[in-house]
């Protein structure tokens, strides 16, 4: 439908400044939540160097990359599961069902390992379909359904390793702890690809363009032709699927089918996601924000070890975090409301006069 | 003092006084240098056409919103623009839909907010003292225990009225409060409404349903365009002069050019919805504009929503250019080939927080796909193309839609549309909200579309937008098609008169 048009171009043009204007300034404030966020990280680096010598060793750094790396992909697919306004708090005890389920099967069953991991994967994904079609088909709020499922996850978990630790672990799993690649540890070269993938998903595939459509506007998206349940049992699905993934790497961090392990780490996930810059309300953030957040409370936790603050004092700090975090969210969205609002009154004063 | 109080005891008295009210939104100006009165002892009924100001009015008068210019006083008095305020200054509010809250007795949603404690608790015994007080006058069958969520939709309402009553309001405002009530309802709620008046109150009637206002009102106020058309007693007043002042201005010659018109695209038979639409059988033929005219709430979005899938129906069949198309399956009826514009394009249409480019290519990210991937430069010349054919003025693709104006914001959903080639498009108020500019490009976009060959069913509350582009209007009134006419019969006064009456 080629509709040529002459009449209109010419009111383009004195509205074109007072945009350009208004556009910088909210690419700035969009940018200053992954800026800010660097910069946060940078500067506290800085100042943790200066006060541990041991901060800025090799060891450390890798050390606190390393223990990010659980959360990060656990986080990857907490962050599908945000952008679609939903939320999974099952993900710690999916990630626990699928650390013992990947040991067990061959401890117990004789199962070889891989078939073993195959499982634990769909154990994973398997719980996230149970939540995505809970949200979609029985209309349970996320919130609910996720709850119910990690109690039960949880506690197959328990009856199926019969409450313990499973040990040993099948030698490919010591094989990928100590592994490096160029140097740097398999585990965080795994992540990185990880969250590579999941990011080109999002911004470069129909189904992430659909993410961001259906946790932006759920009706719009509906009557723009896309089908928004399936959208959101989609993101159930990878959140499974990376909860399961994050809980082989738990058991190869400690060479156990960790039954016991991971308590409240969902929260932890969710805290970082949401530091990361991706909105509880959907529609919004990326991969390489909630990257940045996950390390932000990395570092936050470290610093916490390295000063001899007392132990549960990291809660505290933790918390605060976030609490910044969120409010620079809000912040956010209100500059930006204003921003508008400026905008309209500028169009106003351009506009011809009115009778009065 | 008592002097001046016998003076004016005869007369009705000005209780809220509205002086140059004037408040704009994004892309509009809802009201312009309103002055509009409340007297005591009266009914005043506001009128206008859809969109003429009524609702800013109202909420103005709730306190909802702060009047950019221009104020209001109660009692002499001004009022702050703040609903906790309005209540205090004494103006009660009944919306179209009731506000209580449903789980809470009938005692505890009258006196909302206000429960009277002892010692800092509430306390239930005077509580219930004060509600039955209330309850008596306007409602006695209720009783104060019941749950508010179980009454019907006309008792909620006289519990509205019971809590504004409890509050010693000197002005109620009514907000189409008969659209859900049942004409026994009404008649009681008419009952209410003279004894409250005969007790002094002021009260403000909105009301589409002109038999209504002249069996209720005293006084009739229009506005239209957001300005004051004037008011009159309604003994000077009979229904084709109320109509004319909500039409006002001489409609505009119709610019809509004969055109070849082709085959049905569009066939709606016998479609039936319980409580919304009954009985809708239409046509849209290829290169045909059908406007679509009807009051709020005479079920036109709620048809759209039924044709585009969007809602299921209860009987009845859809088709698209001879094939049946499924109900309740938005993606059935774009590849059928409906394009649909809807009402409110912020909730309904556009993804406020993604790009212009990502929000015109939202329904046809199957086109810009390849190897599995969306391929960002053909979407890039896709939304190109449609922004430079729609003269959508934005920065760039990548602006976020959200900061756009109204008039840009619907090209970009019309720029959605058009790329995909829709054998029917659905405009749904394409105009609501946006500018006089950019409304006349939106207009002679649809004619140029509809000489394209495409066919057009065009929603309107605007009565010059359908008689100017329509070739044949439809009329809706409670879910029913009650007139349709060629363009040769369509004029405001027909239009009106079947839109309200019967």
């Amino acid at each position: 439908m080629a509709l040529e048009n002459s009449s209109m171009s010419d009111r383009i043009a004195n509205q074109a400044t007072g945009f350009s204007a208004l556009r910088g300034k909210i690419s700035f404030i969009d940018l200053m939540q992954s800026v800010g966020l660097l910069a946060v990280i940078l500067l506290g680096c800085a100042i943790m160097s200066v006060m541990s010598p041991v901060f800025a060793t090799v060891r450390n750094i890798e050390n606190v990359l390393q223990s990010a790396t659980i959360i990060a992909v656990v986080a990857i697919g907490q962050t599908f599961v945000i952008l679609i306004a939903g939320i999974d708090l099952s993900v710690a005890s999916v990630l626990v069902l699928a650390s013992v389920l990947s040991v067990g099967l061959v401890n117990f069953y004789g199962w070889s390992p891989e078939l073993a991991i195959v499982a634990a994967l769909a154990a994973g994904m398997g719980v996230g379909l149970v939540n995505g079609l809970a949200v979609t088909k029985l209309r349970i709020p996320a919130l609910i359904a996720t709850l119910a499922t990690m109690t039960i996850a949880r506690g197959l978990a328990y009856i199926f390793s019969g409450g313990t630790n499973i040990a040993p672990v099948p030698k490919l799993f010591v094989e990928l702890q100590a592994g490096r690649i160029f140097g740097v540890p398999a585990v965080i070269m795994l992540t990185i690809v990880l969250a590579v993938i999941a990011q080109v998903v999002l911004s470069r595939t129909q189904f992430g363009r659909s993410v961001y459509a259906t946790g932006g506007n759920p009706l719009a998206a509906r009557l723009a032709g896309i089908n928004t349940e399936r959208v959101i049992i989609a993101t159930f699905v990878i959140s499974g699927l990376m909860a399961a993934i994050a809980g082989l790497l738990i058991t190869a961090r400690f060479e156990a089918g960790a039954a016991t392990a991971a308590q409240g780490l969902e929260l932890a996930v969710i805290a970082a996601v949401v530091i990361g810059g991706v909105s509880l309300f959907g529609g919004e953030g990326n991969m390489g924000g909630m990257l940045l957040g996950v390390i932000l409370l990395g570092l936050v936790q470290n610093a916490v070890n390295l000063l001899n603050v007392p132990p549960n004092w990291d809660s505290v700090v933790s918390g605060l975090v976030i609490a910044a975090a969120a409010a620079l969210d809000v912040y956010r969205r209100k500059y930006l409301e204003a921003g508008m609002r400026k905008k309209v009154i500028a169009t106003k004063a351009s506009k011809p006069t009115k009778p009065s | 003092m008592s002097a001046l109080e016998s003076l004016v005891e005869d007369r009705p008295r000005e209780v809220l006084v509205a002086r140059g009210l004037t408040k704009s939104f994004p892309g509009v100006l809802a009201l312009d240098n309103v002055d509009f009165d409340v007297r005591s002892g009266e009914v005043t009924a506001l009128l206008g056409e859809n969109g003429a100001g009524k609702s800013t009015l109202i909420k103005l008068m709730a306190g909802f919103y702060a009047a950019d210019r221009g104020e209001i006083s109660v009692d002499g008095k001004p009022m702050h623009a703040d609903p906790a305020a309005a209540h205090r200054i004494g103006v009660a509010t009944i919306h179209q839909d009731a506000h209580l809250v449903p789980a809470m007795s009938v005692a505890e949603n009258i006196m909302l907010g206000r429960w009277p404690t002892r010692y800092g608790l509430v306390s239930v015994n005077r509580q219930r003292q004060r509600a039955l007080d209330a309850l008596a006058r306007v409602a006695p069958h209720l009783n104060a225990s019941t749950p508010a969520g179980r009454l019907s939709p006309a008792d909620q309402q006289l519990v509205e009225i019971a809590r504004a009553i409890s509050e010693d309001s000197k002005v109620l405002v009514m907000d189409e409060p008969t659209t859900s009530l049942s004409p026994p309802e009404i008649d009681r709620l008419f009952g209410v409404v003279n004894d409250l008046k005969a007790k002094g109150l002021g009260i403000v009637f909105v009301s589409h349903w002109l038999e209504e206002v002249f069996r209720i009102a005293d006084r009739v106020t229009v506005l239209r365009d957001g300005r004051l058309v004037g008011t009159r007693p309604i003994s000077e007043l009979d229904h084709d002069k109320v109509i004319r002042m909500m039409v006002g201005r001489d409609v505009r010659e119709t610019i809509a050019e004969a055109r070849p018109i082709g085959d049905v695209v569009l066939s709606v038979r016998n479609l039936n919805r319980d409580n919304v639409l009954s009985d809708i059988s239409f046509d849209v033929r290829a290169g045909e504009i059908v406007g679509m005219s009807g009051l709020v709430g005479a079920g036109r979005s709620e048809l759209a929503a039924c044709i585009f899938g969007i809602d299921p129906y209860d009987s009845g069949a859809v088709e698209i250019a001879g094939r049946q198309i499924a109900p309740n399956d938005p993606k059935a009826a774009i590849e059928a080939g409906i394009g649909l514009v809807p009402e409110d394009r912020r909730r309904q249409a556009l993804v406020s927080l993604l790009s212009v480019r990502t929000n015109i290519t939202l329904s046809l990210l199957e086109r810009v796909k390849s190897w599995g991937f969306l391929s960002i430069t053909r979407e890039e010349e896709i939304a190109a193309r449609e922004m430079k054919a729609l003269a959508v003025k934005a920065p760039s693709s990548r602006t976020r839609v959200s900061t756009l104006s109204g008039g840009n914001q619907q090209k970009v959903v019309l720029a959605r549309w058009l790329a995909r080639h829709p054998k029917l498009l659905i405009l749904d108020e394409p105009t609501k909200g946006i500018d006089v500019g950019a409304k006349s490009e939106i207009s002679e976009l649809v004619l140029r579309l509809a000489r394209s060959g495409m066919g057009i069913l065009l929603i309107s509350s605007e009565l010059p937008e359908i008689l100017s582009l329509s070739d044949r209007v439809l009329v809706m009134r409670s879910g029913r098609i009650a007139a349709s006419l060629p363009r040769s019969e369509a004029t405001s006064e027909t239009i009106m008169s079947y839109a309200t009456t019967g």
